[in-house]
C-alpha cells in the first residue's frame, strides 16, 4: 500500500504515535524471534504445535505493525539487528532448559509485553479516544492476544520451570530495557 | 512555535527579539509598526507563505478519509484573514529576499532588498541572524516542499493511470535531479551557502531539512522497509544526493549534463551494491557453513586416530 493513510498523519500527536509504534513494531520483532529460538529447540518436541501456533500470532501481529509503520511513516528501532540476535538467544536459550522454561520465558515476556501495551491504551486514551480509534483496536486486541498466550504458559507448567521466579524477574528486566531503549533510538 | 495572533504579534517579536539585543528589538519593533498599519488596510494571504508554513509531510495526498476527525487548524488558520505572525511575516520577507540572492548573496543585504519589494523598512533584515543562515534554510526547506509537491503530483497521475510507474533507479535519479534543478538560479551562491549550512550552530536545522527530504524520496518511491534497510536506504541516498551536489558546483558543462550523468553511475552503482551485498550476505553463509562442516570432519578424524 503506497503511502496508504496520509490522511490519518494529519493532526495527530506525531512523537507520541512514533514512539507507540516503533516500540510496538520492536517488540513484535523480538517475539518472533524468542519463537523462532524456541521452535529450532522445540519443533519436534510435543510442545512444538503450541509453539508454532502463538508464532503464528505474533507473525501477523509483525505484520499490522509493518503496515502501520510505513502509513505513519515511522522509523524502525536502530536496534533491530540485535533484537533480532537477542530473541533468538533467549527464546533458544529458554528451550534448552527444557519445556517448562520456554513457557516460563512466553509467561515471562508476554506478560511484559501486555502491561506495556495497557499503559499505550491509557496514554492514547489520555490523548484523544477518537482520534486513535483505529489504533486503539489494533493494540487491544493484540493485548488480548498476548494475555492470551501468558495463559497458555502457565497452562503448560511455567510456574514448574527450574529457578522460575529469578528467570521470570531476570526477563522481565531484559524486556523493561529493550521498550526504554526501542521507544528512543 | 511563535507567539502568534494578531496585536499579540508585536508583543511576541518584542518578547522574542530583546532576548537578541534591545537594538534589534527597537527595528523589529519598527518594522512590526508599519506591517500592523498596513494590515488593516490589506488583509493578506500569499498562497506562497501559506504553503510553506505546512510542513512537508502534511502535503499528502488523502486516500482514505477515515471517517470524521477532529478538525485540525494550523497555527494563524483563521487569524491570516486579518493579521499574520511574525513568523509569517517572516517567511513572506524572506521568499521576496530569495529574489535578489543572485546579485547579493545570502546576506542581509537580499533580505534587505526583499523587504523593501513588501514595502517594509530595510531595518527589517535585524529580525535575522546577519549570517544569512535563515534565508538559506528557507529556501533549502521552501525546495523541500516544492519537491515533495511534484513527486506527489507524479504518483497521482501513476496512480490515475496516466503515467507509468518509474523504476526505483529512474525514480531515484529523477527526484535528485529535480530536486538539485532547483538549486541553477542561485548556483553561483551555492557554495557559499553550502559553507553556511555546515557551521555547528545551523546544522541541526539544515541535518533535518535534508533527512526529511530523503526520507520523501524514498516514501514516493513507495519504499516499504521496515527492517535495518530502512536506514541504509537513506543513508545510501544521502550520499549519492550530496556527492552530486558537490559535483554540481564544479560542472561547468552544458545544462549540468556531466552532473546528470554522474548522478546516473552514481544510482547504478547503488543499485549494483545493493545486490553486492546480498552476494556477500549468502556467501559468508555458505563460508561458515564450510567452516562448521570442516570443524566437524577435523575433529572426526582426530578421535578415529586416537582410537586406532
Amino acid at each position: 500500500r503506497p503511502c496508504s493513510t496520509r490522511a490519518t498523519l494529519e493532526g495527530i500527536n506525531k512523537p507520541v504515535i512514533d514512539r507507540i509504534i516503533r516500540v510496538d513494531h520492536a517488540g513484535e520483532y523480538g517475539a518472533n524471534r524468542i519463537y523462532a529460538g524456541q521452535m529450532a529447540v522445540l519443533g519436534r518436541s510435543s510442545a512444538g504445535p503450541i509453539i508454532q501456533q502463538m508464532w503464528n500470532q505474533e507473525k501477523d501481529h509483525l505484520k499490522k505493525f509493518n503496515e502501520l509503520m510505513v502509513a505513519y511513516r515511522v522509523r524502525p528501532t536502530v536496534l533491530l539487528p540485535f533484537w533480532n540476535v537477542a530473541g533468538f538467544v533467549l527464546g533458544a536459550g529458554s528451550a534448552l532448559l527444557g519445556k517448562k522454561g520456554a513457557m516460563a520465558c512466553t509467561v515471562a515476556v508476554e506478560e511484559s509485553i501486555s502491561d506495556h501495551y495497557n499503559s499505550q491504551i491509557r496514554t492514547l486514551m489520555e490523548e484523544d479516544p477518537e482520534k486513535y480509534k483505529e489504533l486503539l483496536q489494533i493494540i487491544k486486541q493484540f493485548r488480548d492476544d498476548e494475555r492470551e498466550h501468558h495463559d497458555i504458559g502457565l497452562e503448560h507448567d511455567a510456574e514448574a520451570a527450574p529457578a522460575y521466579s529469578v528467570l521470570k524477574t531476570a526477563i522481565q528486566l531484559g524486556c523493561k530495557a529493550a521498550i526504554f531503549l526501542s521507544e528512543r533510538i | 512555535v511563535p507567539i502568534s495572533g494578531g496585536g499579540s504579534g508585536v508583543v511576541g517579536i518584542l518578547v522574542r527579539c530583546q532576548l537578541y539585543s534591545p537594538q534589534r528589538a527597537l527595528q523589529a519593533s519598527a518594522v512590526l509598526r508599519r506591517v500592523s498599519d498596513e494590515q488593516k488596510k490589506e488583509p493578506l494571504a500569499s498562497s506562497s507563505q501559506q504553503q510553506f508554513d505546512s510542513h512537508p509531510a502534511d502535503h499528502q495526498p488523502e486516500q482514505e478519509p477515515q471517517g470524521p476527525r477532529p478538525s485540525y487548524t494550523g497555527q494563524g488558520g483563521q487569524e491570516s484573514e486579518d493579521y499574520e505572525s511574525e513568523e509569517q511575516l517572516q517567511h513572506r520577507i524572506l521568499t521576496a529576499a530569495l529574489e535578489f540572492v543572485p546579485e547579493h548573496g545570502w546576506t542581509a543585504e537580499a533580505i534587505a532588498e526583499g523587504a523593501k519589494t513588501l514595502g517594509l523598512s530595510v531595518a527589517a533584515a535585524g529580525m535575522f541572524h546577519s549570517d544569512g543562515s535563515e534565508l538559506i534554510l528557507h529556501f533549502v526547506s521552501q525546495c523541500n516542499t516544492k519537491l515533495s509537491d511534484l513527486l506527489e503530483q507524479e504518483q497521482k497521475l501513476v496512480q490515475l493511470g496516466k503515467a507509468e510507474k518509474k523504476s526505483t533507479d529512474q525514480f531515484l535519479r529523477d527526484a535528485v535531479e529535480a530536486r538539485l534543478r532547483m538549486l541553477i538560479p542561485y548556483i553561483e551562491k551555492w557554495p557559499q551557502a553550502l559553507s553556511i549550512l555546515l557551521l555547528p550552530h545551523n546544522i541541526p536545522s539544515s541535518l533535518n531539512l535534508l533527512t526529511s527530504m530523503i526520507d520523501d524520496i524514498w516514501q514516493y518511491a513507495g519504499d516499504q522497509s521496515t527492517d535495518f534497510n530502512w536506514y541504509t536506504r537513506r543513508a545510501v541516498l544521502t550520499g549519492i544526493y550530496n556527492t552530486t551536489e558537490l559535483v554540481m558546483m564544479q560542472d561547468s558543462s552544458p545544462d549540468f549534463e556531466d552532473t546528470w550523468r554522474f548522478l546516473e553511475n552514481r544510482v547504478a552503482d547503488a543499485m549494483n551494491m545493493g545486490d553486492t551485498a546480498n552476494q556477500v550476505q549468502s556467501t559468508g553463509e555458505a563460508v561458515v557453513q564450510g567452516l562448521m562442516g570442516a570443524a566437524v570432519t577435523v575433529s572426526n578424524a582426530e578421535t578415529n586416530r586416537r582410537s586406532e
